[in-house]
């Protein structure tokens, strides 16, 4: 099937599945947003981060959009003085996630407003082809 | 012409009746428009069985959302289009009914 709105219709479901595996990355984030390492002294939770890259698919003729990969960001993790915990060095120092809360509400925003963008896509094709199968209709 | 309407509608009755099926089966495999319109007929239940499946799926937790929603409105998109073809069909045969001998 080449139907150019066809087509339209799968980018933007692949571009509505990108979007909200985006936003399972972010509500990873924001949920491990304190979590320790298991064992003293030892890494916490490392943020992670997601790319994308288009997808080219030949026999239709469509670049969809898909997740390229799923990475853990390399800056430094915070440290704080918490001798009681358990994760504690023995300086008595806790390293906490490299996660900022406000970096990711402001990505879920962005991953919201993708979705929201592709699934006005998906209305308008779908209304588009719609109106065309109407064409058909007796008396219209 | 009024032969290759009623083998069309008929074929047609029989493909929705029995959910699928082989392509062309009992119908003339003449590239003509009545096997045109019963390959068209054909892709459309498919597609509808496709969409019944990803609902399901759905609704089991196996499929994403967004591939149920896909399915199931390329389903209902086919379907409009038979509906559509059907009734022109009926239209051009009520038409030639109609007509004064």
């Amino acid at each position: 099937m080449v139907d150019a709105l066809t087509n339209s219709l799968k980018i933007a479901a692949a571009g509505l599945a990108a979007q909200s595996m985006r936003l399972q990355v972010v509500s990873e984030n924001l949920a491990n947003v304190k979590s320790t390492a298991a064992s003293p002294g030892g890494d916490p939770y490392a943020r992670k981060t997601i790319t994308f890259e288009e997808a080219l698919d030949d026999a239709d003729g469509r670049g969809e959009v898909r997740v390229s990969e799923i990475s853990r960001d390399k800056s430094p993790f915070k440290l704080e003085l918490d001798p009681s915990h358990p994760a504690a060095d023995e300086r008595g120092m806790v390293k906490l996630p490299n996660v900022n809360p406000m970096i990711e509400l402001a990505d879920m925003r962005e991953a919201n407003r993708s979705y929201q963008a592709n699934l006005q896509v998906v209305r308008q094709s779908r209304d588009l082809m719609t109106m065309t199968i109407d064409l058909l209709k007796v008396n219209s | 012409m009024i032969d290759k309407i009623n083998a069309t509608s008929a074929g047609l009755l029989a493909r929705v009746g029995s959910g699928g099926g082989s392509a062309a089966a009992g119908l003339p495999q003449s590239d003509d428009f009545a096997s045109m319109l019963s390959s068209f007929v054909t892709h459309a239940v498919e597609n509808v069985h496709a969409g019944e499946k990803a609902a399901v799926d759905g609704l089991s937790g196996k499929a994403p959302l967004q591939e149920v929603v896909d399915k199931v409105m390329t389903a209902e998109q086919s379907l409009q289009a038979a509906i559509a073809v059907r009734d022109k069909i009926v239209a051009a045969y009520l038409e030639i009914s109609r007509m004064n001998i």
